[in-house]
């Protein structure tokens, strides 16, 4: 009995070592950018910033043009969510209901937009978009960032439809419900989790492309576009675009924990 | 097996606004990435393009390049995934979430923080008083396959975690009462369920990481380029014949990665029919 107690204390030590570790590594270097946003001097090897200001804010947001690269990654990212969904839902449907006798050149036809590198997609399109008018508009940049988020629409859409669903709309159709309210009292509400990570996840894989955005909109920068460029020349200002980049990330972190809590 | 109304014409009628808009966008951009390669502005259409790209200096080296960090990332990903799916296999809720930050975090994202965190002057420089390896802009590429790693380990850990459901811990308990050692359980009933995630995301990773440019231009060395970075710098030297050279070498990458996904889904099809 002594042996096995010994033997889950060093488990338990184990294990808020590695609880530590992954804290210190997950957590602990976004944390930092806070700091380096708003150290308007720190000269090595000093530890701690001399001084904090908003240089880096008045920055980014002057000169800089953040506020509209800012406005452009959200508006790219919106339109392309809403149109990746709406048009991924019936695909996903067919798919997720197993209702196809041959998925095999459909799912391959999805597959090939994860495989070829996004500056290769960017550089593909733009050969389209210069003769379309296309080039540099925020409309080319949705459907540029279309072509890689559809794909992950369909894919992450599937596991919400299947026989269960299915069941209860035919319970919905029984009892005399129109097909308006099926959709909103039967269908929506058991798809409801799955299309707010779909979502979620989709506005990501737009908010965090850069290859094809620098290929097809050169002179209208996303975050990321006007992000890189500083990390090798202003570090207090990149640290500041990367804390608006970030900022997605840790909202999806916040809201996946909750609806996870909610499930399990 | 219910029909519905429409039948099997519905389904595909449901497919297509999905199915289209890929094959026209996708179809589209690998149409005129090809062109763009094959057709200089103002010149008769030739190969000049590809000949250009494969007698230039450092094309070699960038194919070298490429191949060492995409095959380094790729593996020591799946390895640290498989590790860390197996240490979250019994926590919870917390656990994986943490685990899913760096998912989130986009790829650019990570590359500046390891430029903010590992470069000469950068936090852990100060904090440890210097660095024993260079890590950030190193000639070996080991700040490429370390922003990789930290970014497609916890990616392949999830999606491996998603294959570990509770039928998996229900046969695995079987076995064991059937006189399985653990060894016996982890290649018979443990590794059948997840190689097939761990694989076919392992692609996922190796196709990004051989064709994605925002970290290597970041981290990487100057020297040698990877294609992509090449393909970067090419449209960035010469206007006029630098496209047509960046096009050929994407579509290089595009067709090693295709390449690649073939042969592992071939490869996951064998296993699973053994």
């Amino acid at each position: 009995m002594p042996l096995a107690t010994a033997r889950g204390r060093t488990a338990g030590l184990l294990l808020a070592l590695a609880g530590a570790l992954l804290v210190a590594v997950v957590v602990l270097p976004p944390a930092s950018l806070v700091v380096q946003a708003f150290a308007d001097v720190w000269r090595a090897p000093a530890l701690v910033p001399q001084r904090f200001g908003t240089r880096g804010v008045q920055l980014a947001f002057g000169s800089g043009g953040a506020g509209a690269a800012l406005l452009t990654s959200l508006a790219v990212a919106t339109v392309t969510t809403g149109l990746a969904l709406v048009l991924a839902w019936p695909a996903a449907r067919v798919l997720g209901e197993r209702r196809l006798r041959h998925p095999g050149p459909v799912a391959l036809l999805l597959a090939m937009p994860l495989l070829i590198p996004p500056y290769a997609v960017g550089t593909g399109l733009t050969e389209w978009w210069l003769r379309l008018g296309l080039a540099g508009t925020a409309a080319g940049l949705v459907l540029a960032h279309l072509t890689l988020v559809l794909p992950y629409a369909v894919l992450l859409l599937l596991p919400g439809f299947g026989p269960g669903l299915r069941r209860l709309e035919e319970m919905g159709r029984a009892a005399g419900l129109s097909g308006v309210q099926r959709l909103r009292w039967v269908t929506l509400p058991v798809v409801r989790p799955t299309l707010a990570a779909a979502a979620l996840l989709c506005a990501l894989v737009s908010w965090s492309q850069y290859g094809t955005s620098l290929a097809v909109a050169p002179t209208r920068p996303t975050l990321p576009v006007l992000l890189l460029p500083f990390v090798g020349t202003d570090p207090q200002v990149a640290a500041t675009l990367s804390v608006l980049f970030l900022a997605p990330a840790l909202a999806a972190l916040v809201v996946t924990v909750r609806a996870l809590r909610v499930t399990t | 097996m219910t029909s519905r109304p429409g039948g099997r014409r519905g389904d595909l009628a449901r497919l297509a606004p999905a199915s289209l808009t890929v094959l026209v966008l996708f179809g589209g951009a690998l149409a005129g990435a090809v062109r763009t390669s094959l057709v200089p502005l103002g010149g008769p259409p030739g190969l000049e393009a590809w000949r250009a790209l494969v007698h230039s200096p450092g094309f070699g080296e960038a194919v070298r390049f490429t191949a060492q960090v995409t095959v380094l990332s790729t593996l020591l990903a799946a390895g640290a995934g498989l590790a860390l799916a197996a240490a979250l296999r019994r926590r919870g809720v917390v656990a994986r979430s943490l685990l899913a930050l760096p998912v989130t975090v986009p790829h650019l994202l990570a590359a500046t923080l390891a430029v903010l965190w590992l470069a000469p002057g950068g936090v852990a420089d100060r904090l440890l008083g210097g660095l024993p390896v260079d890590i950030v802009r190193d000639r070996a590429g080991l700040g490429i396959v370390l922003v990789y790693v930290y970014k497609e380990a916890p990616f392949l850990a999830l999606l491996v975690l998603a294959g570990c459901g509770p039928a998996l811990a229900e046969r695995e308990e079987a076995a064991a009462v059937l006189g399985a050692t653990p060894w016996q359980r982890l290649r018979w009933v443990t590794w059948p369920a997840v190689r097939a995630p761990l694989l076919l995301g392992s692609v996922i990773v190796a196709a990004y990481a051989a064709g994605a440019f925002e970290v290597p231009l970041l981290v990487g060395p100057n020297f040698p380029a990877t294609l992509s970075t090449f393909a970067y710098e090419a449209t960035q030297g010469d206007v006029v014949t630098g496209q047509g050279q960046a096009a050929a070498a994407l579509l290089l990458v595009s067709g090693f990665s295709v390449a690649l996904a073939a042969i592992a889904v071939r490869f996951a099809r064998d296993v699973e029919g053994a």
